[in-house]
């Protein structure tokens, strides 16, 4: 980065995007899309613009100094929002969970491989088609499917599919390390990609779709949730319920091998 | 403003906004008209009229639209609208049937409850819920809450 100081600025106004490498949107945009009030926008701008050009003469503009420090606002979710914010808590669970998995799993073991498939299924079930086609078959088409914003959060999807196959071809040969590797990096991406649409995406999308549209959407999204397999979302739920007590039970029995 | 000192409830009790009222800016020009349909009033209804079919509709509170200024630009426009009072009309068992033949016939895409800040005011959002619970179908419902003077004090979804 070319001037690293600036990162350090859109972090104090909990502007994440530092990390990212694609560097392809614009600052106004990114400015934009965190709903910053106009005297925290002003006091943004003009912080940023006196590190880049520290000779050049800025008028300070007037601003209230406390501005940045109450920068987050309450955020109320409409339901449509909610619902999918509700479901990252979920896929979160698991994910959260996947350290241990990777620590104390032996995918050799009958119990183990179970843990791993079962895993595999709530991520293709419920991460992909049960959430994610909601945000790209029917979300996404309430925003500008050409905006950077999007086009990461697709490709994400796309990653994160190929991970999944990865770990279900090292899995048929038993290459726990491949297994463990793309787990990892399916953790390490989810992570970070449900971070920005909790963050920036939903609340942005939410301010700007109308009152109609928000009711539009939520019978799409029970249109599409009818279409699914009940009985398979529900199993989906209930591993991620009991996936923790199935790590701390392996997680026993290894040290009972090891003693 | 000033009231009357007087204590009681606050939906009855008198308040004087003469004062607050002066010095508005006077706007020349005729607004349009928002509504789009008649009758309004909720007991008058019937949730099988074609502007209630898949409509976003505005269920307010009757003072309402005497409050806030730009009621019909800002909250009435592009909604079909019913009106009670949850304090004063009777028979409110059948507004919860009627909200709910709204949800579950007309299929209503959305519903939207403005009142006024007075506490009994707030029956309006429950008939609205309890229909929304005993309906089939559900839906997204706002609140809008409103002060006497007509500023917007609360907009959220309850469901």
């Amino acid at each position: 980065m070319k001037f690293p100081q600036v990162g350090k600025i859109l972090e104090e106004y909990k502007i994440g995007c530092v990390p990212c490498t694609l560097g392809s949107c614009l600052l106004k945009d990114i400015v934009a899309i965190h709903n910053l009030s106009q005297a925290q926008e002003t006091e943004l701008i003009y912080r940023i613009e006196k590190t880049i050009y520290p000779q050049r003469d800025i008028k300070r503009p007037a601003f209230k100094q406390a501005a940045k420090k109450t920068a987050v606002k309450e955020i109320k979710y409409s339901p449509v929002i909610k619902r999918l914010i509700d479901e990252h808590a979920l896929i979160k669970k698991w994910i959260g969970l996947i350290p241990e998995v990777v620590e104390n799993v032996d995918i050799a073991s009958g119990s183990g491989k179970k843990l791993i498939l079962d895993g595999l299924d709530f991520i293709r079930f419920y991460a992909d088609k049960f959430h994610h086609a909601k945000e790209e078959d029917i979300l996404f088409g309430y925003t500008d499917k050409n905006l950077d914003i999007i086009k990461t959060m697709l490709a994400d999807h796309e990653t994160a599919r190929g991970h999944v196959q990865a770990m279900i071809r090292a899995l048929d040969k038993g290459d726990k390390k491949t297994v463990f590797a793309h787990l990892n990096a399916y953790k390490e991406l989810l992570s970070e990609h449900i971070k920005r649409e909790d963050e920036i995406l939903y609340p942005w999308i939410d301010r700007s779709i109308s009152t109609t549209q928000v009711g539009e959407l939520f019978t799409k999204f029970n249109e599409a949730e009818e279409k699914l397999d009940k009985e398979v979302i529900e199993k989906c739920k209930k591993f991620v319920q009991e996936a923790e007590q199935r790590v701390q039970k392996i997680k026993t029995e290894k040290k009972e091998v090891t003693k | 403003m000033s009231d009357s000192g007087m204590g009681g409830c606050p939906g009855s009790r008198m308040q004087d906004f003469r004062e607050d009222t002066k010095g508005g800016k006077v706007e020349g020009g005729v607004r349009q008209s928002q509504l789009k349909q008649w009758p309004i009033q909720l007991h008058l209804v019937s949730p099988e009229a074609p502007y209630y079919q898949k409509a976003d509709v505005l269920l307010s509170a009757d003072c309402v639209a005497f409050t806030v200024g730009d009621f019909h630009k800002d909250y009435l426009k592009g909604k079909s609208v019913a009106i009670a009072c949850p304090k004063l009309d009777e028979g409110q068992e059948e507004y919860t049937e009627k909200v709910k033949s709204l949800i579950d016939d007309a299929k209503i895409n959305t519903l939207t409850v403005m009142t006024m800040q007075v506490p009994c005011c707030a029956g309006l959002v429950a008939i609205a819920e309890e229909a929304l619970h005993s309906a089939k179908r559900k839906i997204p419902i706002k609140s809008i809450v409103v002060s006497l003077q007509g500023d917007v004090l609360s907009e959220e979804w309850v469901s």
